[in-house]
């Protein structure tokens, strides 16, 4: 189990209204090594989603190229699983039911398929919950279905564009635990796109921070090892991010 | 429940009202009683239908002629409407050709339906199964060809393949529009009913108006009206009852 992803020069631009081309990511380089946990930030509009869209291999490039394990990303596949803002969780299917959905290519025997459904959820803190309807949960409670759903699939490389942004403080917390404890025991390479510095700090061991016009790494941050993480160097990253994302804002922006 | 209690008052207010406004207009004399027939004489119209066998037999013969249509048109409908939401070639061809066939009433089907049908049962299911399809497809269409496509997304990169996104993900995400044409279909069911038996019937509540119209029996055309009327309410309630049970994730 790997998990190593390499965009070189990758390249994204889309159809711009009136004709002419906008490009949301200029050619890019990024290697996220296997097991790693990688944070993507900028400000809204710079081209996060459309990194991690391309190596969900949800979008054409315009140039360059994405590999997961060296292998060239053509389109969407189980090996890269994605967490999306809006849980992207089936309604018409219980919680169960939606964890399920990724087990079915599988093709287990149905009450093995269950049982594994309901590990996964357990996994994530919804032991006995499968039954639940998405309508009935709350936002975190969606998220970890949707994150038990993504996990079922066994995923190599997990992708998760501000899964916790419409989140309050407490449920953002104890998601930040609950998903530094699966990422701790699965080593799937994560990426994880915010706006927020201290969600970034908190989860990430290394922080590329992103600017629009067009869309571009502008710096990468290492934050070291995990256990010897000290306040001070917590703070002197913060000021530097804050001041990299002060920059990286379009004139006359102060949103 | 509370809610439903108040609704009960206010649709057995609002109904009450009516009738006491027709029985004071027509008790007081300034209509005429052949044009206006009072809510009691109405009633024994109805009464005498009902004891005849008349109002049976006009019943079982609507309310099948509009479950097949209605069958015909919704099934064709939903099909129709995934296969042209779902394929671009076809897609393209959707919004010319509704923008041309909405237009067109079913009243103005019928003599086309005699020409190609008869005047058997053929004509009338030509007549309602057409209305009826031409919501359902319509409906079916835009919820099949609007899927949010994080839900699409999200199944591709679950593993899934084309023929289980189509029906665990395309259908159920377009079902809620699906519903709501059917809904409108069943309605529209009725609605075409009356046209449809002008093309040469012998029995059926829209018959029964034409033939009360000879007769000047505008008692007969009151009751059947007013039949109209009640079972297109009843069943579209029934129907409501059954899609928020279906489609529960999105009330109707
Ligand atoms: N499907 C699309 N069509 C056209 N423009 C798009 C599309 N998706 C994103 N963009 C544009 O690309 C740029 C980057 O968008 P995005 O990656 O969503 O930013 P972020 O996730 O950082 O907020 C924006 O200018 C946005 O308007
Ligand atoms: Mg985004």
């Amino acid at each position: 189990m790997a998990g190593l992803v390499e965009c070189s020069g990758t390249a994204i631009r889309f159809k711009a209204r009136g004709g002419g081309w906008t490009e949301a990511l200029a050619a890019t380089d990024l290697r996220l090594a296997p097991g790693s946990f990688t944070a993507l930030i900028g400000p809204s509009g710079c081209g996060k989603s459309t990194l991690l869209n391309a190596i969900a291999g949800f979008v054409p490039l315009a140039g360059g190229g994405v590999a997961v394990d060296g292998a060239q990303v053509t389109g969407p596949s189980p090996e890269v699983g994605v967490v999306f803002q809006q849980y992207a969780l089936f309604p018409w299917f219980t919680a169960r039911g939606n964890v399920e959905f990724a087990l079915r290519r599988l093709g287990l025997p149905r009450a093995e398929r269950q049982a594994r459904a309901e590990a996964s959820l357990a996994e994530v803190g919804l032991h006995g919950r499968g039954g639940a309807w998405p309508g009935q949960l709350s936002g975190g409670m969606k998220q970890r279905v949707a994150l038990a759903r993504t996990l079922a699939a066994q995923p190599k490389v997990l992708l998760m564009d501000e899964p916790f942004g419409a989140l309050d403080a407490q449920t953002r917390a104890t998601m930040h635990e609950l998903l530094l404890g699966v990422w701790e025991r699965r080593r799937t390479t994560v990426l994880f796109v915010t706006h927020d510095v201290d969600e970034a700090l908190t989860l990430a061991d290394r922080i590329h921070v992103m600017a629009s016009g067009p869309g571009r790494i502008i710096e990468t941050i290492e934050l070291g090892d995990r256990a010897a993480r000290q306040g001070l160097d917590y703070l002197a990253n913060r000021n530097r991010i804050i001041g990299l994302l002060r920059h990286a804002r379009p004139h006359g922006d102060e949103t | 429940m509370r809610g439903q209690g108040i609704r009960f008052g206010q649709v057995a207010a609002s109904l009450g009202g009516v009738l006491l406004i027709w029985w004071a207009v027509t008790a007081w004399g300034g209509v005429n009683p052949v044009l206006v027939p009072g809510p009691a004489v109405v009633w024994a119209a109805a009464v005498e239908l009902w004891a005849d066998g008349t109002m049976g037999s006009d019943l079982r013969v609507s309310l099948g002629r509009a479950a097949v249509g209605f069958g015909i048109g919704s099934v064709l409908g939903v099909l129709v409407g995934l296969l042209t939401a779902r394929t671009r070639i076809l897609g393209a061809a959707v919004t010319p050709v509704l923008t041309l066939l909405r237009p067109i009433p079913a009243i103005a089907l019928v003599p086309l339906a005699i020409v190609w049908f008869g005047i058997g049962e053929g004509s009338k299911w030509f007549v309602i199964s057409y209305t009826v399809f031409l919501a359902v497809w319509l409906n079916t269409h835009h919820g099949a060809a609007h899927v949010a496509g994080t839900y699409i997304r999200a199944s591709r990169s679950l593993g899934a393949g084309r023929l289980r996104e189509f029906f665990e993900v395309v259908v159920p995400a377009a079902a809620p529009h699906i519903v709501a044409g059917l809904r409108m279909g069943a309605a529209l069911a009725f609605l075409s009913l009356v046209a449809a038996e002008l093309t040469g019937a012998s029995a059926g509540i829209g018959f029964r108006i034409q033939e009360a119209r000879q007769f000047m029996q505008t008692e007969v055309m009151f009751v059947n009206l007013i039949l109209l009327g009640v079972l297109g309410a009843l069943l579209d309630a029934l129907f409501v009852a059954l899609a928020n049970r279906l489609v529960h994730w999105e009330q109707l």
